[in-house]
């Protein structure tokens, strides 16, 4: 590797990849959980014929169909979704968020050892390098990023070594007054090493902190995953539940639908106390644009109510989405029918049970959607304990790892689980969850490339 | 003979890959992202090498390579220039510095200057 080539591009070369620089420690020490790796290997026909044991109103070509959905715009994805359960046990997974920048390769056990490179080189040659292959540009390759350096430098490393040739790594900064990246009618250009303005044909993509406004719609260079996977649902909360909501309309009569919290979308500042009178109390509240648990705010008293509300008094004119709080325990006297709780993990030595998550990273592949990484990460205070009255509802709900000063190499480690031998176990999950996971995976990912189809296509296409 | 190595770099991706192989080649390294978190390092430690980026957020690189002229806490000073950027390199030198490196920088190369100095 070429060491910055100049202010903030690196020159990758094939050979460059070293597993410890693209891996959490504990993650590249672990052994895949045998439940884990046979979920990952299931074909399609296996994940719908038992998705549809489990759900027997779904409809099997339909969800079929889903699965071997090739997306237009968004073919990489991540999704977040937490296991719950109702007052008469009926558990779920609901989806909570789905991104188009998704982080896991770093917190994935290897599922062959034979393969160093894991989910890295997976993504990069069963979605990346087929879509480079049919697009007929000029010029070198290039990963861009503005977070999440350990996984982007492995996915600079991996593309060198798939397509046998130099990529460009460069550090795309929002507040970077001086950027190595630009683009001239639609065509990407990085700075090189002699100050020169190299021409792209196509670039990974880890852009996340306000995209749209570096970005272009409808690039020359091809990238992955262009802007309108962002801006059709995959970095806007606000717009993935009305592309939710479509898909659930549409998809009624097969049985299927995207199970997320009661929602409501475009809801004013001054709007948001009488929400959280309504809502019994509890609430969270989401800025659309939000990310990595930034913007986010879980409420479970008035104090939090009014932290919230002097945080967002900013811009009054912005309109918030409202969720239903998954809650921490059963409490009597809210609407069963409405109120779901966290199942948490398996009580440990102490009987302590931790709220958590589970990432689903998924890619487009010529035969469909696959699964590719899997992690589960777990709240900093426990479900079953009354909350400090100084505390946060944040420790109890909230699951992200990233920690103030994150530079992309660190990370709240003892909240992160791995899908392991060690670890897997802790969740409760079945392989049954697993593939409802991911067929919920889908559907959002179906929902939201579809927006993005009928938002900048100006024509529709379904399965 | 230089054991101990600060770096003061703003690209995070450098400063640890960078960290990565000057440690398999027995040399301890810290890390900065800034002026201002060199400037902490410097009131807790002492170097033997300081590479410095000329292009940082907060100051430039010869303004820290004029500060550890004045207060002895470094023994030996790269800077780091942009591509061709030989005026800023002539200054280097006469405030002091040992070497500068241009980028593009092939680590191997580096580590020659770092062993010559």
């Amino acid at each position: 590797m070429k060491l910055s080539i100049s202010s903030n591009v690196h020159l990758v070369e094939p050979g460059d990849f070293e597993p410890a620089d693209h891996w959490y420690p504990r993650a590249l020490n672990s052994n895949i959980h045998p439940l884990v790796a046979t979920f990952l290997n299931l074909s399609h026909e296996q994940m719908v014929a038992r998705f549809c044991r489990l759900n027997p109103r779904a409809d099997y070509d339909t969800v079929m169909k889903l699965l071997k959905y090739q997306p237009k715009y968004f073919r990489w994805a991540g999704t977040d979704l937490m296991h719950v359960t109702n007052n008469e046990g009926l558990r779920k997974l609901t989806l909570i968020e789905t991104n188009s920048c998704p982080s896991g390769q770093k917190s994935m056990p290897l599922l062959d050892f034979n393969f160093e490179q894991g989910g890295y080189r997976r993504l990069i040659e069963k979605t990346f390098k087929p879509m480079v292959d049919n697009h007929p540009e000029k010029g070198a390759l290039a990963v861009i990023y503005d977070k999440n350096p350990m996984e982007n430098v492995g996915y600079a490393a991996t593309v060198a070594e798939v397509f046998d040739e130099n990529v460009y790594l460069a550090q795309f900064k929002l507040e970077d007054t001086d950027p190595p990246v630009e683009f001239r009618d639609g065509k990407m250009f990085v700075r090189g090493e002699k100050e020169e303005w190299v021409e792209i044909r196509a670039a990974f993509r880890y852009v996340t902190q306000e995209p749209w406004d570096r970005l272009p719609k409808n690039p020359k260079t091809l990238l992955l995953n262009p802007i309108e996977a962002c801006l059709a649902g995959g970095r806007n909360k606000e717009v993935a539940s009305r592309a939710y909501d479509l898909f659930n309309k549409e998809f009624e009569s097969k049985g299927i639908s995207i199970f997320t919290p009661k929602t409501f979308r475009n809801v004013a500042y001054h709007e948001l106390q009488s929400y959280y009178e309504k809502l019994g109390g509890s609430m969270v509240i989401k800025v659309p644009d939000s990310n990595a648990g930034q913007g986010v705010y879980t409420i479970v008293n008035q104090r939090e109510m009014d932290f919230a509300l002097s945080e967002l008094a900013h811009d009054p004119e912005e309109l918030f989405i409202v969720q239903e709080l998954i809650h921490s325990n059963y409490t009597e006297g809210k609407d069963p029918a409405d109120t779901w709780y966290h199942l948490g993990t398996i009580p440990d030595n102490k009987g302590r049970s931790f709220a958590y998550d589970l990432r689903m990273m998924m890619h487009a592949t010529e035969e469909g959607i696959r699964p590719l990484a899997i992690y589960s990460r777990k709240s900093g205070f426990p479900l079953n304990q009354p909350l400090p009255e100084d505390m946060n509802s944040w420790e109890v709900y909230g699951t992200n790892l990233s920690i103030k000063g994150d530079d992309g190499w660190t990370y709240a480690d003892e909240r992160l689980i791995l899908f392991d031998i060690r670890n897997f176990g802790l969740l409760g999950l079945g392989i049954d969850e697993l593939i409802r996971g991911f067929i919920q995976s889908v559907m959002a990912v179906y929902a939201i490339d579809q927006n993005a189809i009928h938002t900048f296509d100006k024509k529709a296409s379904i399965v | 003979m230089i054991k101990n190595i600060l770096i003061v770099e703003d690209d995070v991706v450098f400063c640890k890959l960078l960290t990565r192989f000057l440690t398999k080649n027995n040399y301890t390294t810290n890390d900065a992202q800034s002026a201002k978190q060199a400037f902490e390092l410097l009131k807790e430690h002492t170097f033997d090498l300081a590479i410095l980026d000329y292009r940082l957020p907060d100051e430039n690189g010869l303004s820290i390579l004029e500060s550890i002229k004045e207060n002895n806490k470094v023994s030996k000073v790269i800077l780091i220039t942009r591509y061709g950027d030989q005026e800023v390199a002539n200054k280097a030198i006469d405030l002091g510095a040992d070497a500068y490196v241009s980028k593009p920088i092939n680590p191997d190369e580096l580590l020659e200057v770092i062993k010559n100095l």
